[in-house]
C-alpha cells in the first residue's frame, strides 16, 4: 500500500481566480448568446421587463468579475507561489518537456507512466495560458464595445480590431473557445480524478494535492 | 453685420436661406445658439478659401449627394464660402484650361485639399489616371501643399468598396499614403453634407480643424454610435425586434437588430442630422443601418442582413456562420472526448485497473 503525502498547491487567490472566472463564464455565455439572438422577442410582453437591458447587465457585471479574475491570474503568473508562475509550466527546461511528452503519451493511453509534479502538467498550463490569453481579448473586446466613446478604448480597440464590427466578431468566435474548453477540462479533470490518486478535483476547492511519499 | 445680402454672396441665396444653413451647422456640430452670428459673421466676410477637390476611384455620389440636396441653400452656401479652383464635375473650365488651373492654385495660393475616392498603388497606380497622370503621382504632387486635408466619403477616407477584399486595385484611402498634413475624415456613403459644411465652417470661425476621433472623424459628427441616438432603441432595451422585413413588427417599427442592422457598430449623427430635408434616415425608413462611416464596412459589416460576418476558411472556399463553425467543433469536441472515454474504459476493462 502506497503512503501519501499532503502538499499545499493552491493559494486562496488561485482558487478565488477559478471559480470567478468558471462561474462569471457561465453567465457570460448565457447572456452573450442573448445579446446576438434575443430569442425571446416579444414573448415576455407586459410584463415588468428589460429582456435585453438585463442581459446585458448581466453581461457587463459578470464581464467585470471575469476581468477581475484576469487580473488576478496575471498576478499571479508573476508574483504566484512556485507552481502558479509562469515559468513553472512553459516547456523550455528539459524537465518540462520531458513531462509535456509523457502527459501525451499517457493521455493517448500508449503509457501508463504518470509523471508526478505537484502543479499542472505542462499540455494544461499551456492551456490554460491559451485561454489566459484569449480571456485577455475578451476583456480588450468587451471593453471597446462596452466604452466605445472612450478615448482610451477607442484608441486600443481601433488599432486591434479596426471597427467595432470585426472586435464583436472576434468576441462571438472567442467564446466557442471557452465552451470547448469546458468540456475537455471538465472531461480531464475527472479522468485525471479517477486515473491519479492525487485529489485533483477537491486541490481546486481545498488548494491541496496528494503525492507520493518520497 | 456682414453683407449678407448681396455683394459678396450669390445673389439666389436669400439671407434666410444663409441664416438656416448656418444654423444647421451650428446644431450639428453643437454650438450654443449664441455662436451663430460669429459663424455667419466667419461664413460672409472671410476670405473664401480656395479649395481644390480631387475625384479618384469613386462613383461621384458625394459630390451629387452635397449639391443636389433637396435644400439648394445649403449647396449654394458651401459653394459661396469657398471657392471651388478645381472641381471635375462643376468647373468649368475643360482640358488643358483646367489643368493649368490647377497648377495655378497649387503653385501660388494657400489651398484645402478635399478628395473624393480611393487611390489605387497596385501596377503603378494605372488603374486611375486623369490628364495622363495616375491619381497616386497627383495626390503626391498637391498633398504636400495643402494646408490641410478633408477626405469626404469612406472611398477616400478608408478605401471603401474598391478596398473590399480581394481589393484587386491595392485601393487605398488619403491617410495611407499622406503624412505630415492634418487629415479630416468625413466618411460615409455619402456623408451627410451638413458634417462637410460643419467642418468648413468650424475652420473658417476658428480657424482651426474640428476635435477629431482616432480614425480622424470630426467628433462633432462622429463622436457617438447611431445605436445610441436612434429612435427604436427603446424597442431594443425593450425587446422588441423585427424577425423578417415585411413581417408585423416591422410595420410595427420596431427595432432592426435582428435582421443585421449595424447602429451599435457605427458612429455617425445619421439619427440627429437626417437627410434630405425630410427627417429621414435609412432606419427611420424601415432598413437597417449598414455601417458605411466604419473602416473596411464592404468585409465586416456584410452580410448587411446578418448580425456578424462568416467565417471563412482560407484555402477551402468554405464560408460559414460563426454559430454553425463553433457547434460543429464543439460536436467534435465532445464526440472525441466520448471516443476518449470509452477507449479507456475498454482498456481497462481488458487489461485490468494497475494495483497501486
Ligand atoms: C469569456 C468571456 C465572454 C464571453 C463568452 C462573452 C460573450 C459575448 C457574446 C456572445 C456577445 C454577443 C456578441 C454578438 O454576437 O453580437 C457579447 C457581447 C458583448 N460583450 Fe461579451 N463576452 C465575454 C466577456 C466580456 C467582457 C470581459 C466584456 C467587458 C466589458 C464584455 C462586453 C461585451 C459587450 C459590451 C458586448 C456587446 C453588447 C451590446 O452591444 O449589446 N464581454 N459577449
Ligand atoms: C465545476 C466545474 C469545474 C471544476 C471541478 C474544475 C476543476 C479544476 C481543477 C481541478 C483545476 C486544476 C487542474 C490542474 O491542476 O491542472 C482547474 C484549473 C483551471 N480551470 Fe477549472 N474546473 C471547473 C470549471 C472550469 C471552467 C468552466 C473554466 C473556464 C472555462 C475553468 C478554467 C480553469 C482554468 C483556467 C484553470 C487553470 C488555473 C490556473 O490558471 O492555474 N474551470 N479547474
Ligand atoms: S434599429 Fe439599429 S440602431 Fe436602432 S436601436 Fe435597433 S439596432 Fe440600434
Amino acid at each position: 500500500m502506497a503512503t501519501y503525502e499532503k502538499h499545499h498547491c493552491w493559494s486562496v487567490l488561485l482558487r478565488l481566480f477559478h471559480w470567478m472566472f468558471a462561474l462569471s463564464i457561465v453567465f457570460l455565455v448565457t447572456t452573450g448568446f442573448y445579446i446576438n439572438n434575443p430569442w425571446t422577442n416579444t414573448m415576455i410582453e407586459g410584463s415588468l421587463s428589460f429582456p435585453m437591458a438585463t442581459m446585458r447587465y448581466i453581461h457587463y457585471v459578470a464581464a467585470y468579475t471575469f476581468s477581475a479574475a484576469v487580473a488576478i491570474r496575471l498576478f499571479l503568473y508573476i508574483f504566484g507561489n512556485a507552481q502558479e508562475r509562469i515559468w513553472d509550466i512553459l516547456p523550455f527546461t528539459k524537465r518540462n518537456l520531458n513531462n509535456l511528452k509523457m502527459t501525451l503519451l499517457q493521455y493517448s493511453y500508449i503509457s501508463d507512466k504518470h509523471d508526478e509534479r505537484l502543479g499542472h502538467n505542462i499540455l494544461a498550463g499551456l492551456a490554460y495560458l491559451f485561454t489566459f490569453i484569449a480571456a485577455v481579448i475578451m476583456v480588450l473586446s468587451g471593453f471597446f464595445m462596452l466604452y466605445p466613446e472612450a478615448s482610451f478604448w477607442q484608441g486600443w480597440g481601433v488599432m486591434l480590431f479596426g471597427n467595432q464590427q470585426f472586435a464583436r466578431f472576434l468576441h462571438h468566435l472567442l467564446m466557442w473557445w471557452f465552451m470547448i474548453f469546458a468540456v475537455i477540462h471538465l472531461y480531464l479533470c475527472i479522468w485525471n480524478d479517477a486515473n491519479e490518486p492525487e485529489g485533483l478535483i477537491s486541490s481546486i476547492f481545498t488548494g491541496a494535492k496528494f503525492k507520493h511519499k518520497a | 453685420m456682414a453683407d449678407t445680402v448681396n455683394n459678396a454672396l450669390d445673389p439666389q441665396l436669400d439671407r434666410r436661406g444663409f441664416l438656416k444653413g448656418c444654423t444647421m451647422a451650428a446644431a450639428a456640430l453643437g454650438l450654443s445658439d449664441a455662436m451663430i452670428p460669429k459663424l455667419v459673421e466667419a461664413a460672409a466676410t472671410a476670405e473664401r478659401p480656395r479649395v481644390i477637390w480631387l475625384h479618384f476611384q469613386e462613383c461621384t455620389g458625394c459630390t451629387e449627394s452635397l449639391l443636389r440636396s433637396s435644400h439648394p441653400d445649403l449647396a449654394r452656401l458651401l459653394l459661396d464660402i469657398i471657392s471651388l479652383d478645381y472641381h471635375e464635375t462643376v468647373m468649368a473650365a475643360a482640358g488643358h484650361q483646367a489643368e493649368q488651373n490647377l497648377h495655378d492654385t497649387v503653385s501660388k495660393h494657400p489651398f484645402i485639399l478635399v478628395v473624393e475616392g480611393a487611390i489605387p498603388t497596385k501596377d503603378g497606380g494605372i488603374y486611375c489616371k486623369i490628364a495622363g497622370k495616375t491619381a497616386v503621382d497627383i495626390l503626391a504632387e498637391v498633398a504636400p501643399k495643402a494646408s490641410a486635408i478633408i477626405a469626404i466619403g469612406t472611398c477616400a477616407a478608408f478605401g471603401g468598396v474598391q478596398a473590399a477584399a480581394p481589393n484587386p486595385t491595392g485601393a487605398v484611402g488619403v491617410q495611407d499614403l499622406v503624412s505630415g498634413k492634418p487629415i479630416i475624415n468625413i466618411p460615409g456613403c455619402p456623408p451627410n453634407p451638413v458634417s462637410f459644411l460643419g467642418t468648413i465652417l468650424h475652420y473658417l470661425t476658428f480657424k482651426r480643424l474640428p476635435a477629431l476621433d482616432h480614425l480622424n472623424r470630426p467628433l462633432f459628427a462622429y463622436g457617438r454610435r447611431i445605436h445610441d441616438h436612434c429612435e427604436r432603441r427603446p424597442h431594443f432595451d425593450e425587446g422588441r425586434f423585427v424577425e423578417q422585413f415585411g413581417d408585423e413588427f416591422h410595420k410595427l417599427g420596431y427595432c432592426l437588430y435582428k435582421v443585421g442592422c449595424k447602429g451599435p457598430e457605427t458612429f455617425s449623427n445619421c439619427p440627429a442630422v437626417r437627410f434630405n430635408d425630410v427627417g429621414v434616415w435609412p432606419v427611420s425608413v424601415g432598413h437597417g443601418c449598414t455601417g458605411c462611416t466604419e473602416p473596411n464596412f464592404w468585409d465586416t459589416m456584410t452580410p448587411f442582413y446578418e448580425r456578424l460576418p462568416n467565417v471563412k476558411i482560407p484555402g477551402s472556399g468554405i464560408i460559414a456562420d460563426a454559430d454553425k463553425v463553433g457547434k460543429t467543433i464543439l460536436g467534435a469536441t465532445a464526440a472525441a472526448v466520448g471516443i476518449h472515454a470509452a477507449v479507456g474504459i475498454g482498456k481497462r476493462l481488458i487489461k485490468g485497473k494497475d494495483q497501486e
